[in-house]
């Protein structure tokens, strides 16, 4: 018993550590490259090397700092929206069966057509309501698929929640809204805190509907990362640098989101 | 359960109607001409703001530095550049057409969209604003340059900058193998061959699918004596000349270029060249500055590089034009940012800082033989420039690129051989004339 | 009863307004455009034309051949993402050391857009440039990452690298939300790891595992970025996909009727399949 416990533990921690290189690697790589001059770009064994700014003056210089603080704003506002809306429509499907399969399934449609097409639309929906001026537009596309997943990530959970406790609320003398707010929806805010970072995710890295919908010289961040993808070559060292700057803060933030995540349900949500 | 088969019918219903009530909205973009004088010399106190998009390369850097000096002589015009990367400016651009209101003022344009935005009328004749304009010389642009910018005798464009291939090599391997520069496609093929040793390739090339893989073979196929299209403008790529080209640049990329690089593109190519991996490679003429730099990629190898035409001379040759929208809100002011950038005496300033040429006159000015790039580097791009043809002619140039791109990827990949794949893309460019 | 019916529709009101507006006024606009020869550089109102889209886009193999490119890149990069993404949330469950950062540190790759991490991947991939092959070789491994037969599946695997974390993500608060009497009561009884894993642990999970592939099949099902950055749908058209196919249709080639005809095409054949997966699911697993 206890050398197979001993064993699987280790197998464990090993297959984290496979893990947590998978994906520190590459970074590193990245890290590394936003430091590296032209020519020292051209060596990929190089790891020691006297580190150069350059990059990140240029990004700094390409105004990716404004550019990602719009992104934060934007995805901020879809999933604050998606996260309201979605919850309580989550709850409604998979309590009552609201809607029925035709909602359930229809809010997913955007989810599936090309950003290609449905780009157009938005497009001409913003014209012709003269919003063409304001970032709405590409919130508004933004909620077409952040909305639906967000709502559909949370059924999953609402399904997992007993319906009896529920019902226990209401012979407590709670309304409905208040079952759903105060005793159901605690139950699943793991669910609700890996919705939003994944929503923001979505949000955050879209690139096509913000390149087309946002205001003229307002970039988001996506757009001013791929735009050092030129004509005469990646700029590979100053896109690496906005690499850098976009997920650093992000990786920030959902360390802290998850941990209070995690201590709200070890800090008296569980009740079972 | 038929029910709710019902209500999701319904609300797909009411989405459609919704949706053709809207529907005058598509395609009413465009015409929406503004006050427009159509005339070539701006005076020197208009006023307005010129909002252009442009790619972010280094040309346009050069054309943002040469704003305040613009500003001297025309101080009430505001100039203000939006630049993004080659494929996220075009999406904006057809997406800004779209618009009745006007999203920029002066734009630029890649060869292969002339044809196809002059078609949908996005763009404003040139021909009185360019024949009026005093002392602007057009005549002094190199003719392939101007060549493009023109539908059906109509100008819709100045050059802004050019993007023909050529051989770019390394001197010091050429000079330790004894070899010159290749004189047909066999020489090519046998120096590529003879300068591959262990660590380092012959020529680094460019086969990914689509745009790169045609854009470096066209050259091969001019080297073979062939050609895209013959003098009616039909395709000729099912000739014996095409399946030579082909033949040869099968074979050179499987014994003379790098291992793996099946989908190259530029951006791997010039980093294999620069970094002394490959030997040489087919590429836009304005590399060359940019390897021999010390501060650049090359490092040490700076100085050691070369540009010469394609054996035989002709090569592919690709261009940006400046164009103004026919929704421009000040064409005006935009014909006189254009005019005065692509200007003679401002063109000397612009190449000098390492702008691409476009006239004739300013690659034998003195200012820029003594301060440019070097003698020899000019006189190879006037060789180049005055033999030179872009990929495609006419409509829908864009989708005749890709699809010939496919087609000769299929052959490299060896999923077609090298006679289907130049019968189907023959038939493909056929189907996209019609 | 009535006032159920008012609370659940009450609920539900906010996600069917927005997505009303933000899904059904596109997805009605494009179903028009499909039925209409709309070009971009068409002016004047598009012509109607009936089926003629579906009918010349059903019988395009270039259109079969990147929907079967897509499914395979899907089906391949889910199901590797859906087992380690499993296997690793069930590692990190168990964690104690460092959690919060180890967890955080996951779920990097997420955060860089798709364009970026495909670029990075075609340097770290270059044969001369790169890290992996230069670390392959001295092993003495050569291979053509985006070449013949390599290339979809190494577009599949920059997938797995940058969206496994997304299963951990979704999976880990799956199994946190999990309640736990069930799992002490199977310890007590004895039971081994495994047959609580099986029997306890997954079952319980299943809603929010069906929901988590769900979302990542059809969010691969928009691969794009990867394609664009990286092989631009070569060698020959192995990994054209349908979306890039949609993109160089409708906005390359200026034919936007014919990508939405594409684009419709394509919903209902996978909302058809959804549909009998879930119906499937449900007979299966009655809850």
């Amino acid at each position: 018993m206890t050398r197979r416990t001993n064993l699987w533990s280790v197998a464990r921690a090993l297959l984290l550590w496979v893990a947590a290189l998978t994906v520190t690697l590459p970074l590193l790589w990245v890290a590394l490259a936003s430091f590296k001059s032209p020519a020292q770009l051209n060596d990929p064994g190089l790891v020691l090397f006297a580190p150069n700014l350059d990059n990140w003056a240029r990004v700094l210089e390409a105004g990716v700092l404004d550019a990602a603080g719009r992104s934060a704003m934007v995805a901020t506002i879809t999933v604050a929206i998606s996260v309201v809306a979605g919850s309580m429509g989550a709850y409604a499907i998979s309590a009552y069966k609201t809607g029925g399969s035709a909602t359930r399934f229809g809010i997913l449609a955007a989810q599936v057509l090309p950003p290609a097409v449905l780009v157009f639309p938005f497009l001409t929906m913003a014209y012709a309501l003269r919003l063409d001026t304001t970032y709405i537009p590409v919130i508004f596309a933004h909620l077409s698929f952040v909305l639906p997943v967000i709502t559909w990530f949370l059924i999953g959970f609402f399904d997992a929640v007993p319906r009896s406790l529920e019902e226990q609320a209401r012979v407590d003398g709670f309304s409905r809204f208040a079952a759903f707010r105060m005793v159901v929806l605690p139950q699943v805010l793991p669910g609700i805190g890996a919705a939003a970072i994944f929503g923001f995710t979505l949000s955050w890295n879209d690139m096509f509907y913000g390149l087309i919908l946002a205001p003229t010289q307002e970039t988001i961040l996506p757009v001013a990362i791929a735009a050092f993808n030129t004509f005469r070559g990646v700029e590979l060292g100053a896109m690496s640098a906005a690499i850098i700057i976009a997920v650093v803060p992000v990786v920030i933030a959902s360390f802290f989101i998850q941990r209070r995540l995690v201590q709200g349900i070890s800090g008296g949500a569980v009740k079972f | 359960m038929s029910t709710r088969r019902r209500g999701l019918l319904a609300s797909m219903g009411l989405a459609a109607a919704l949706a053709l009530t809207i529907s005058g909205c598509a395609g009413s973009g465009g015409v929406d001409a503004p006050d427009s004088s159509g005339l070539g010399d701006i005076p020197a106190d208009t006023e307005g703001t010129v909002r252009i998009l442009m790619e972010s390369v280094p040309d346009t850097d050069i054309v943002v530095d040469l704003v305040a000096s613009f500003n001297e002589t025309y101080p009430g015009i505001e100039v203000e550049i939006e630049t993004l990367a080659f494929d996220q400016m075009r999406d904006k651009l057809i997406a800004s057409f779209q618009s009745s209101e006007p999203a920029y003022d002066l734009i630029v344009v890649d060869n292969p969209w002339m044809d196809d935005f002059v078609d949908a009328g996005f763009l404003e004749p040139l021909d009185a604003r360019i024949d009026s304009t005093t002392d602007y010389q057009p005549e002094d642009f190199f003719q392939p340059l101007v060549d493009i910018t023109e539908v059906e005798g109509v100008r819709y464009g100045v050059p802004f900058y050019n993007y023909a291939l050529g051989y770019l090599y390394r001197t010091d391997l050429y000079d330790e193998a004894g070899m010159a520069v290749p004189n047909t496609l066999d020489e090519l093929v046998a120096n590529v061959q003879q300068l591959t040793t262990s660590d380092r390739a012959g020529i680094a090339m460019q086969p990914q699918r689509g745009y790169k893989i045609f854009e470096e073979w066209a050259n091969w196929l001019f080297a073979a004596g062939g050609s895209i299209y013959d003098e009616t403008g039909n395709p000729t790529l099912d000739t014996p000349e095409a399946a030579a080209a082909l033949d040869a640049y099968i074979e050179a990329f499987t014994t003379a270029a790098p291992a793996n690089s099946s989908n190259w593109a530029f951006d791997e190519a010039f980093r294999s060249v620069s970094s002394g991996q490959s030997a040489s490679m087919i590429s836009y003429n304005w590399n060359l500055p940019g390897l021999n730099d010390p501060d650049g990629a090359s490092g040490e190898l700076a100085g050691s590089f070369a540009l010469a035409p394609m054996p035989g001379g002709k090569q592919v040759l690709g261009s940006w034009s400046w164009a103004i929208p026919a929704n421009s809100a000040a064409s005006d002011a935009a014909w006189a940012f254009a005019a005065w950038i692509t200007s003679p005496a401002v063109d000397v300033e612009r190449v000098v800082a390492g702008g691409a040429a476009i006239r004739e006159s300013t690659l034998s000015n003195p200012t820029v033989l003594e301060s440019g790039f070097g003698e020899d580097y000019y006189a190879a791009i006037i060789a180049i420039l005055s033999d030179a043809a872009p990929l495609s002619q006419g409509l829908g140039g864009e989708e005749m690129i890709q699809a010939v791109g496919t087609e000769l990827s299929e052959a490299v990949a060896g999923t077609k051989t090298v006679e289907e794949a130049l019968a189907d893309a023959q038939a493909a460019v056929e189907r996209i004339q019609r | 009863m009535t006032s159920t019916m008012s609370f659940r529709w009450a609920m539900l009101a906010p996600v069917l307004t927005i997505t009303g507006v933000a899904v059904g006024f596109p997805l009605g606009y494009a179903l028009y455009l499909s039925l209409t020869d709309y070009r971009l550089t068409s002016r004047g109102a598009p012509n109607f034309i009936g089926l003629e889209n579906y009918l010349f886009v059903l019988t395009d193999p270039r259109m079969w051949n990147a929907f079967s490119n897509t499914l395979a890149y899907v089906i391949v990069a889910v199901a590797l993402q859906t087992v380690l993404g499993l296997t690793i949330a069930l590692a990190l469950q168990k964690q104690k050391w460092i959690r919060d950062l180890t967890r955080a540190m996951l779920l990097a790759p997420m955060f860089i857009t798709p364009i970026a991490v495909g670029l990075t991947f075609r340097f770290l991939l270059n044969d001369q440039l790169g890290a992996i092959p230069a670390a392959l070789r001295s092993i003495g491994i050569s291979i053509d990452f985006f070449g013949p037969g390599n290339a979809l599946m190494t577009l599949a695997l920059i997938d797995v690298w940058q969206w496994t974390p997304f299963m951990v993500l979704l999976l880990l608060a799956g199994l946190e939300s999990i309640p736990r009497q069930p799992i002490e009561a199977a310890k007590v009884d004895g039971a081994s790891a495994w047959y609580t894993f099986r029997r306890v642990v997954l079952p319980l999970l299943t809603p929010v595992l069906t929901v988590a592939v769900l979302l990542r099949s059809l969010d691969a099902l928009k691969v794009f970025e990867y394609v664009y950055a990286t092989t631009r749908g070569g060698p020959g058209i192995e990994t054209e996909t349908i979306q890039y196919f949609t993109y160089q249709t409708g906005i390359q080639f200026f034919r936007l009727g014919e990508a939405s005809a594409v684009a419709f095409v394509l919903l209902a054949i996978v909302m058809t399949l959804i549909v009998i997966l879930f119906r499937r699911l449900q007979r299966s697993a009655p809850r």
